[in-house]
Formats: C-alpha cells, structure tokens, sequence
C-alpha cells in the first residue's frame, strides 16, 4: 500500500553513479517535508523540527519537484514568518480614524453586523471578496463557499486574475478545460523549448534547473524584448518588439502553413478550426511580421525550422503573455503552434502556461468564485444540483452566474454598487494596475476588512477592520503548482501572538454569521479535502482516487487527475499500476490527444493583433515593463522583504533599467534618480543603465509600490487580466524640487 | 460604529479553544517524519563537482564557477547564509551582475563570488594577531575566530571584500569553503545549492594560478589580481565583451566611518606634533627654552597619545585581547603601528615622569632626559609611519603612499604647532617674564604663520581631489569626489569653514600681534582664549577630514548589483 520512495529515490539521481554506503552520515533530526510557500514551482521542503517546531529548513532532496535545490525564497520561507509586523491582534478602526486593537469577539461581531448593514441597505451583492493564491485549496474552498452559499455575497474574485486568467481563459477554449498539460520531466524531456514572455531564470529558478538538467541539448528560444538572465543562457534570443509577440505566432503558423511543416494525422484527428485559422494565418507574412515584431525574416525561417526539425517541441509562457492586453489569443496562438505540429501528450511537448502564485491552480479549480467548486459551471444547472448534493445544501442557494472579474468589483464600488469588501492574502494598494486612482477607489468603500499575516500591507493601512491570518507553515492544508500536483502545507511553527488560520477564521464567520450548521462537515482541512474529492468526481480535476494527507505525503505530492478506480478493482490493483515514474516523477495529459470538449477535440483559436492603447508618443516617448526583479523578491515583498537575507540579495530602491540611448536623450546619467511620468503618477527611481532593455522602453521591476502609480489600467477582454506591461512613459533627471 | 452584540459565553469559549488549537503543532503526530540529516541535500549527485583526492603539494583547492551556468538565482547566498548558521544579516557569498556589449547584442553576466583563497592572502598579511592561516594541504585561507580580536584591518587590506565583521561576536569571519563538509566528503553548501550546478570545488596548481594572475585574467570589472592572486576559477564559453561593468559601478556610497580610528589617528597625530613642536623653541635657544611650557607640552602629549591608543581599543570587537597584537610584526603593519605607539606612549610616560621629578627638585642628568625625548620623538614619528602604511597598503587610490604621508605628516604639523602655541600661551599666562621674552614672542608668530601656510597646503591637497570630477573615466577618485560633493558635501563645506577661521585667518591675525584691543595685564589671556579657539577649530576640522578620509575612499570589491 505506502509507495516505498526509499527503493525508487535513486532514480531522481541523474544518472550519476552511487557508491553503496560511501557517505557519511550526518547527525540524524526529525524532519517534515511540506511545499514551499512562494510560487507555483512546489518546491518540497524539508522543514527541521525540535520538540515539532520548525527550527530550520533545507530543500528535500527526494521530492521530485526540485530535486534537492531552492531559491533564497524558499531557503529564507521560516525567517519571515518571525518578523516584528506579523497581524497579532484583530484591529478595528476607531472613530477618530486609528486602528485599535480590538478581541477576536469585538472582530468577528464589527465584521458581521457591518456586512449585514451593508447588504440590507444595498442589497446582497453590495458585499464582494477579493482572495490571493496564497492560502490553502480548502481554505479557498471555504471561503468561496461560505460567502457564496451563507453570506449571499455573489462577487469575489483572486489575484489569480493577475497572473493567471489568461491561461485559464486560453486553455478553456482551446482544450474545452483548464488544464495545464505538463509535466516539469517536459522539460528534461524536450529537443525544443520556446520560452515566451518568461524569464525563467529569475521568476521560476528550479524549473530553470530542470532544463540544466536536460539531456537533450536542447535548442532553447528565449521570446523576450529585454535580454533577460533566461535570453542570456538561451541558444536563440528573439528580441521582438513589446506587444508583437501575437504576430510573431501568427507569422511562425503561417511559415509552418506555407513549408508543410505541419502534422496533418493530429490535426485532422485532433482538432478543429485550422482551415480557418490557416486562412487567419495566410496574411501573416514573413515581410510583414518581420517588420512588425523586427525579428528579420531569416531569423523567423530559422525558428520555424528549429521547431519542424524538434521531435518533442514544448511551448512555456508566463506572464509576458499573461499580462497582455491580448493574453488569451497570444496564449493560443502558442497553443495553436503546439497543436499543429503534434506537439501535445508526448513526452518533452506542450503548451504549457507556467503559474505565478503558489496555489494559483488551487484558486482556479476549487475557490468557487467564477467557477463553481471544481470547475464547474454556475450557469449549468446540472452542475449546481451536483454541488448541492456533494455539499448538502439547498441547490436553490447557488447562484446561476459567475461571479464579477477583480476589475469589475474595482468598478463596482466606484460606480457605487459594491460597499463592503474582504480582502484576503492580497495587496492590491499596491499591486492592482493604475494605483492611484484603486487607492482612492478603496477610499469610497463603506467597510475594507484586510485578512493578512502582516498589519503592515499597503491595503491593510486602509483597512477598517484588519484580521490577523496565520501564515504558510502554521497551518496544514494542500497546494496545487503549475504541474497540477497536489502538495503539502504543514503546521510547523506557532501563529504569534491571536493569529489564527484562515481555515479557522472562515469557521468563526460561519458561526458569528449564523450559518455555521452549514459548514457542520468542513471540520477540519482534511475533512474539506475529501469534500474537494467528491466534488471533481468526473471532472478533468478528478482527484476522487486520493486517499487523504497521507497519501499526498508518501508520493511526494500526486498530479491531477487521479481518479478513483473503477468499481471492481481493488486499491492494491491500482495502486500497482502506479509506479513511481507516472506518480511522482511526471504525467502529462491529452496522451491519448482527447481534449475535454464535447467532441474531444481541440480548437484552434485566433485573432486580429490589436495596438496597444497607450503606444509611446511626442509627450510620452517611452514604453513602460514591468515584470520581476530578482528571485529574492515575491510579488509586493509584503513577505519576502522581511527576510534580512532577502534584502540584501535585492536592490534597496526602486531602480528603472535604461537603454544608454535613451538615458543620453533623456541626460540621465547612470545611477542618478530619475523621475518616471505617465499621464497617471510621477515616481523616482535609480538609472540603471544598460542595454539589456531595448531602446525606447523603460524597465521597472513590480515589487516596489511606485510602479503600479504609472501604469495603465487595460484587460484582456477575455481573461480580464490586467495589461501590467505596456504604456507610455517619460523619464528626466530629478530635479531639486522634486519631492522626495 | 455600531454597538457590538453581547458575547455570549459559548463563543468566546469557541475562540479560546480555536487560539489553543492554532497553537498546538500538528506536523509530528499528523504526518509521516523524515528522517532528516542536518545538512539536506546529502547524496552522491554532488560528487562530481568536489575533487576525488586531496592536493598534491604546489595544488590547492579553488572555486571554479562556470559563467555560462550562474543565472543569478542567488540560492548559492541564501544557502551558505543558512547551513553555516550565519547571522541575520551576515552573508559570505554574493552574487553581483556585469552587463554591458551593444544595443545589437547586450550581455548580462552575474556572478557568483565568495572568498578566493588568494596565494597571497592580503587578510593574513595584515592580520596582527595572526588570525589567518593559508591551509598548506588544500589552500583555504581559514579564519581562525578565536584569535581574532576584530580590529577588521583585514577588511581594509582584502581587495574583495570578503571577510565580513560581526558586531554581536566582535569578530570578523569568512568563508572557509565549507573545509569541515569537505574534508568528509560533503559538497560545500554553495555547490550543493546551486540548481544549475555552476559552482564546484577543483583542484589548480598554484604555479599556474600566479600566472594566469600576471596576465590579468581574472574577471572583467573585478579588481586586479596580480596583488593577492586569487584562486577562484571564472570560466566561460562565451566570449565576454571588453566594455563590461559591474552593475553598480557608478553607485558610490559612503563607507564605514569608522570613528574611533578617526579619533585615534587625529590625536596621536596631535600628540607626536605637539611634542615634535615643543622641540622647536629647545633647538634654537637651547636650555633658554622655557621649562614650564615644556613640561606642559609633555603632559598635553602624553594625554592625547594616551587618549588615542585609548580610542583605538574601542575599534576592536574584542578589545581585552588587544595585547595579542604584535603577534604579527613580522608582516603586519597594524602590529608596527601598535608596538611603536605603544611604546611611544610609556617613553611619554618616561618623559613626563622626570619632568615632574625635575620640578619637585630631583636632579635628573640631560642626557636621560634628552635620551627619552630623542626616543620618544623617534618612536613617535614610527607610529605615524607605521599609519601611514596601514593604509597605503590597502591599495585605495585615495589612500596612496603621497596623499596618505602629507595628510598625516601635515595633521602632525599642524595641530602640533596650534597646540604648543596653545602651551605656550598658558604657560606665558602663568608666568609673566616669559611673557616678555622677545624670543619666544616672535617664536609664536612665526609659528602663527607656519600654521597658516600648513593648513593651506593641506586644504589644497584635499581639494585637488575634486579636480578628478573634470576626468571623464569614472574611477575611484572621481568616485571619491563625487562622494565630497555629493552626501558628504555639509561635512566637506564645515571642514573647510573651520580650517579656514581656525587654522588660516585667526593665526594670520595673530602673527600681526593683533590683540583685539586687550589691555596689556588681560593680553596673556586674550592669547590663552585665541590659542584654544584655534586647537578647538583644527582639532574639529582635523576629525573631519579623517572622518571623509574613511567615508569617501572608494574600497575594491567584486562586481556587485544594481542599486545595490
């Protein structure tokens, strides 16, 4: 029954040669090892435990997501949860304005009679929640439900919608699902990876490791306009000009078109949709894509030909694409790229979208905010009566529509329909686009309630009423990384001071609210995970099969889908079929090139290119990225910044990467503070001047405040994922008077 | 805000045992256990990148890092931080970044730098109590920490700032490339760390090391390694461009003030000059010099040299095992410096000793007096020698071997004539005939004059340095001017205020035998207050320049971040 991984380790081991008890053994201590609590990568950690607290950490050599390794994020996961700002106490704000500590009964009351006064005013939807993909899967789970099917609140949505609607959004329509369908062995697997908007060295170091790994040599193309870390190590660099990248696919398709370069059997046995999409594709052609994306043509001929020359061709994006005004099509127009070769189910192939958050699946699957619970349908009436059934409740009390994008909740309290909001594990004060006017926006609400680990967030400084949360490592639960595997959360370390798991915090709504008979079953993380379970029966999420926490700890954490077995088969039956190999090191989907619509097919989607809103102009003649810094920083640095090893692996100030040209128009010398203006803010930041970003582009990494003063807020029409990554800037040197 | 509901007594009972609960850890009993080493990642994948066997002599140990693979990750830092069990803040690996080549073909670089177990260890050669060893089998430069008294003069002598002070143990420490993992077989812990494997442990022949050195083949934007020769191994396929540049290149930022050198340099300098000064009025009228201001310059001597060894000791971490410092006098000017103040301090003593047995009426022969003056001049001036070469060694342009000597020697001359007219003054005040003594009247306004002409060439010298803002070349001198007129532009201006009334307009007024109108029985005072306004401004202004002294050198380092 328990999967030996002591027998089967050795396989991770690269090949390389283990003498038989030729090392020495260090002194022995207990250990657990639990998923890192940073990015989507799933790094398992092994956490050091005295008397069963945490008391150090170092990366598990067995769990076959890293192999060993981490980055400093992970290295440093245990120092930030002790820092001087963790939220201790509930804070509600007093009438002159200030937060003041408050118990936990004063908390829970203040948020329910200040929610239900709300909703008798405004009605029942004027109440929304805003989640992160930071919290467990059975946290979100609960949190979507009991807001949903107790609060009678209709919209809440993730910061998923930063990072990762587009893929969803992508991967829906294409493949009737989302359903990423990788595995990270793809990428020690591949001849060929085409690396878009993703800086893999820097935001997904580990993974980056994985194709260190790859034995292949493969031929590695980097899509990226700045010449990033990952540009540097790639054997072909694609320099295209920002926003280009949707032409640039169109124009490979149509290369690929035009050489029959295609794979006929899969498409026509696979797909639907390419004759139009081949029609779509006729105008894109290499004159015209090489003028638009100024990647010259030659270079264009070598990609198609590297990619019609691969045997295992995999496509990896991240949130170049995702962050894209038109996101969804790019998206599918590498899908599009990966279906029409037959590069899809085979080992080392795929489109494959590389997630941001470390639960971001978790949040798309089961936190029941546009999707009902395991990816179902709320429209879908079928759909509700399932759910009711699973969690035995009045199907009536579900509701037919989706819920409201994180932008269209943003809107909804300005046009005054949304009054009350909760936020959760998120900091949109400093990480929603176009900052200004969002913090003026959160201004006008009648009650922010802020549940975080810190006190000290942008968001939480607005708050009215501020809930302290436990943090990753003091509670237990389950993630879900970009591989679809399912991992671990442990409790290893004591909350500080009244901080109690957002598990627990829901629990306590649910019962101040007057609803917690309904949650009667969702005692306990595990309890809720089995909930879970019967939920995704049948679906492509099916993970009816596991069995419980255990089973996630003995095999390293287990990839969706698992479902149960059929009747008649024993568990020893299946769980025999599962060897090592297909559990823990990698299972990827459409093997059998099924997708998930009706018809199994998948689709070929596409689009017109649109320009982008804001293009640099005579005022504003430079175009604004954003994007990561460096693997010591996470998001706003809410966590990582109180790390002190993190902090000194990052720059202290806000720096603006320059091309020598443009810093020369601009008489910016390097290393000066520079002002940067978009028609929205004016912030300060230090030249960094270098041609690694091209010319007539600024760079600044998000993690600080400041940038998201500047930019420009546009969506995805599909995804309605903010278009983080392009508008139009100006930078001159600081003068005296401007303000500090 | 709206009256909160009675709790009921069953709700905060709930809480209560939900806060309970939340503190009660559940992964031991819940989940499996690991049995866990305390040094994770342990098995044989790491093999590969350690040597098989031990060096041959003529061999050592080196990091060699493969550019190609370091992609800036920084778990390599994060790593060593946390299996050597180093303080918060405290790290011996850093990652910097080089970039540079054209808008056509821009190149990033990162690189992975930690100690470089040099041939020739600048940190050992300066250590004065021995604290470094060169391991002669594998060639690690070790620290040996409970040596260490934490003067951190090897931070100043080591080209790549790689020993790093901590103030809770008052000890500097450094990698030592993990010497105990290696030495049963273990990885170091950045080598077991780095994902892509770009960091590993080789054995180089120490020949080929020196001469790879001479041709300055080290790193671009790294400093020149034909000082120490360091060991570490920077390989690439890729050909580098020739116009790389550290990241934070032109990022200068002041550096550590180090306040207690400040004071110790400034008034030892005084010291030796006031008792170099008072020698002056002895060597031309011989035994007419006048004893009372002698014995005064003595005792203002002996106070302020005791007050500087005394300001030097609050420099060390670990102060009360100072007197191991001349443990290195064979290659440690640190060490010199120690033994020659220290001994010019006791002939001070000496001297001041039979100054007071002289004025109680005890004959003492002049030769023996002569004879600890003589020495203690000479061991006085050693000491400002040795100080001189502390810094001079460290190689810092700002610090070179011309701009260091006539600083020192000119911080001698100049607080050592303002305070022995100073001695002179009181000593006049006290007893009137000397007062009228022509000699010493034209003595003082010769030495006002010589102060003035002193200070001038000083605050020359020490502008001369902001010439270098004109150079086009971003070196560490323009760096060190940017410096001065940057952040440290207020500390620059009040210098050079202070210097100017202080040291420039208030002795010229006085040379001219101007009085400010006092009548003649207040004039000796009238000298007394002018003479300790003017010790009062230099010494302020003195501190000042040692103060940018520290501040605005601009140490060598490896290639570090931006806005870092």
């Amino acid at each position: 029954m328990k999967l030996d991984l002591e027998n089967v380790a050795p396989a991770l081991r690269d090949g390389e040669a283990v003498a038989e008890g030729d090392h020495q053994s260090p002194p022995r201590s207990v250990g657990a090892t639990m998923v890192c609590g940073f990015c989507s990568t799933g790094c398992g950690l092994n956490i050091h435990l005295r008397d069963g607290e945490a008391i150090n950490l170092t990366p598990a050599a067995d769990y076959p997501v890293n192999l060993g390794m981490a980055c400093p994020k992970g290295w440093e996961a245990l120092a930030v949860l002790k820092a001087a700002d963790r939220a201790t106490q509930p804070l509600l704000r007093d009438a002159r304005g200030h937060l003041r500590p408050v118990d936990w009964p004063a908390a829970l009351t203040a948020f329910c009679q200040r929610f239900k006064t709300i909703q008798q005013a405004h009605g029942p939807h004027s109440v929304a929640f805003l989640s992160t993909g930071q919290i467990a899967t059975e946290e979100m789970a609960l949190l979507g439900c009991l807001a949903k099917f107790g609060m009678g609140l209709l919209h809440g949505d993730g910061n998923t919608r930063q990072c990762m609607a587009t893929a969803v959004v992508a991967y829906k329509e294409a493949f009737g699902f989302d359903a990423p369908p990788y595995s990270y062995a793809d990428l020690e697997e591949s001849d060929v990876i085409v690396l878009v908007g993703s800086n893999l060295c820097i935001a997904h170091p580990i993974l980056w490791q994985r194709i260190c790994l790859n034995r292949q040599r493969p031929e590695i193309i980097a899509v990226d306009p700045r010449t990033t870390e990952t540009a540097m190590a790639a054997t072909l660099h694609l320099p295209l000009r920002p926003k280009s990248d949707l032409t640039l696919f169109y124009g490979i398709a149509h290369l690929l078109i035009r050489e029959q370069w295609v794979d006929r059997d899969f498409i026509d046995a696979h797909t639907a949709g390419f004759e139009q999409f081949s029609e779509h594709v006729a105008a894109f052609t290499p004159e015209r894509v090489a003028k638009a994306t100024g990647i010259d043509q030659a270079t264009l001929h070598r990609v198609a030909r590297i990619i019609h020359r691969g045997q295992r061709v995999s496509f990896w994006w991240t949130m170049g694409v995702n962050q894209s005004y038109e996101g969804v099509r790019t998206a599918q127009s590498l899908i599009n790229l990966a279906l029409m070769t037959g590069s899809i189910g085979r080992p080392g192939t795929g489109a494959n979208s590389i997630t941001g958050q470390c639960n971001a699946m978790g949040s798309r699957l089961f936190s029941n905010t546009t999707n009902l619970l395991g990816g179902h349908d709320f429209a879908n009436p079928n759909h509700r009566q399932k759910i009711a059934d699973v969690l035995g409740i009045d199907a009536g009390s579900i509701p037919a529509q989706g819920s409201w994008a994180y932008d269209q909740i943003i809107a909804g309290i300005l046009a005054g329909k949304i009054k009350g909001l909760w936020v959760i594990g998120t900091n949109p004060a400093h990480s929603w686009i176009n900052q200004n006017t969002l913090r003026d926006i959160l201004g006008r609400l009648d009650f922010l309630v802020v549940q975080d680990m810190y006190h000290t967030t942008e968001t939480a400084q607005l708050a009215h009423l501020v809930l302290p949360a436990a943090a990753w490592g003091e509670k237990d639960g389950t993630f879900i990384n970009s591989e679809r595997r399912i991992g671990l959360i442990k409790k290893v370390a004591r909350a500080p001071g009244q901080a109690l798991a957002d598990f627990t915090i829901f629990q306590l709504i649910a019962e101040y609210w007057g609803f917690g008979q309904l949650f009667a079953r969702w005692s306990s993380p595990e309890a809720v995970f089995r909930i879970l379970q019967q939920a995704s029966r049948g679906q492509p999420c099916d993970i009816s099969g596991i069995e419980g926490y255990r089973m996630l700890e003995e095999a390293g954490g287990v990839q969706w889908p698992f479902p149960e077995a059929p009747s008649g088969e024993g568990d020893d039956v299946r769980l025999e079929s599962l060897t090592y190999e297909s559990l823990t090191y990698g299972r990827r989907l459409f093997a059998d090139g099924r997708f998930y619509h009706a018809d199994g097919r998948a689709r070929f989607v596409f689009d017109a290119p649109a320009r982008m809103p804001e293009e640099p102009n005579v005022r504003y003649p430079l175009l604004l990225l954003t994007g990561r810094g460096t693997t010591a920083q996470w998001h706003t640095q809410t966590r990582s910044g109180k790390s002190a090893v993190l902090r000194k692996l990052a720059p202290r100030e806000l720096y603006a990467e320059v091309n020598p040209l443009d810093a020369r128009r601009a008489k910016v010398r390097p290393n000066q503070w520079m002002m940067i203006e978009s028609q929205r803010g004016a912030i300060k930041a230090k030249a960094f001047v270098t041609p690694a970003v091209p010319v007539g582009s600024v760079f600044v990494p998000m993690h600080y405040a400041a940038a998201n003063q500047l930019t420009l807020a546009h969506f995805d029409p599909h995804s309605r994922q903010p278009s983080y990554k392009d508008c139009a800037v100006r930078i001159r040197p600081l003068e005296r008077w401007d303000s500090a | 805000m709206p009256a909160l509901a009675p709790l009921t007594a069953e709700s905060t009972s709930l809480i209560e045992m939900l806060l309970t609960a939340q503190q009660q850890l559940s992964a031991v009993e819940a989940f499996a256990l690991c049995e866990s080493s305390g040094v994770e990642p342990v098995d044989g994948r790491y093999r590969s990148l350690i040597p098989l066997s031990l060096p041959e002599p003529g061999q050592q140990y080196a990091f060699e890092v493969d550019l190609d693979r370091c992609s800036g990750c920084k778990a390599c830092v994060a790593a060593c931080h946390n299996l050597n069990g180093l303080e918060e803040e405290e790290l011996w690996r850093s990652v910097g970044l080089l970039h540079g080549g054209t808008n056509q073909l821009p190149v990033i670089q990162h690189v992975t730098t930690a100690c470089h177990h040099c041939l020739e260890p600048a940190c050992l050669q300066g250590c004065p109590v021995r604290a470094y060893e060169k391991d002669p089998q594998t060639g690690i430069v070790r620290h040996l920490d409970d040596q260490c008294i934490g003067c951190q003069y090897c931070i100043l002598t080591c080209p790549y700032d790689v020993p790093k002070y901590s103030k809770q143990k008052g000890i500097v420490r450094k990698c030592d490339m993990c010497r105990t993992r290696l030495a049963e077989g273990e990885a170091p812990a950045c080598v077991q760390a780095c994902p892509t494997r770009a960091i590993r442990i080789t054995v180089i022949d120490q020949q080929e090391a020196s001469d790879d050195c001479e041709t300055n083949l080290f790193l671009p934007g790294a400093p020149e390694p034909g000082h120490t020769l360091p060991t570490t191994v920077y390989k690439t396929a890729r050909p580098l461009p020739g116009n790389l540049l550290p990241a934070d290149y032109y990022a200068a930022a002041p550096q550590h003030a180090h306040w207690p050198l400040v004071f110790m340099l400034v008034l030892t300098q005084m010291s030796v000059g006031v008792f170099l000064a008072d020698q002056w009025p002895r060597l031309i009228a011989g035994d007419r010099g006048e004893p009372l201001a002698h014995r005064y310059a003595i005792d203002l001597a002996l106070w302020l040299g005791l007050a500087g060894i005394g300001a030097s000791l609050l420099h060390l971490g670990r102060p009360w095992y100072a007197y191991r410092a001349v443990l290195g006098l064979r290659t440690s000017w640190l060490s010199r410096e120690i033994l020659a103040f220290s001994l010019y301090g006791g002939l001070l003593l000496v001297c001041a000793g039979m100054a007071w047995l002289q004025r109680w009426g005890v004959h003492v022969p002049g030769t023996l007096t002569g004879a600890a003056e003589t020495s203690a001049c000479v061991f006085g001036l050693a000491g400002v020698g040795c100080s001189v070469m502390i810094y001079v060694r460290t190689r810092r342009p700002f610090w070179s071997a011309g701009a260091t000597t006539t600083k020192f020697s000119l911080t001698c001359a100049l607080l050592g004539l303002a305070g022995a007219l100073l001695v002179w003054a009181v000593a006049a005040a006290r007893s009137p005939e000397s007062a009228t003594d022509p000699m010493m009247s034209e003595l003082r306004h010769q030495a006002c004059r010589w102060l003035a002409a002193a200070v001038l060439v000083k605050l020359l010298l020490e502008c001369s340095v902001i010439l270098q803002l004109r150079r086009t070349r971003h070196g560490p001198l323009k760096r060190t001017a940017l410096l001065m007129t940057g952040e440290l532009k207020p500390v620059m201006q009040g210098r050079l205020l202070l210097a100017a009334f202080g040291g420039v307009a208030l002795p010229l007024l006085l040379a001219t035998g101007w009085t400010m109108g006092a009548s003649e029985p207040t004039q000796p005072l009238f000298a007394v207050a002018a003479h300790t306004l003017i010790v009062a401004a230099m010494l302020i202004g003195e501190l000042m320049e040692r103060y940018l002294f520290f501040t605005a050198v601009v140490a060598p380092k490896m290639p570090g971040a931006p806005a870092s």
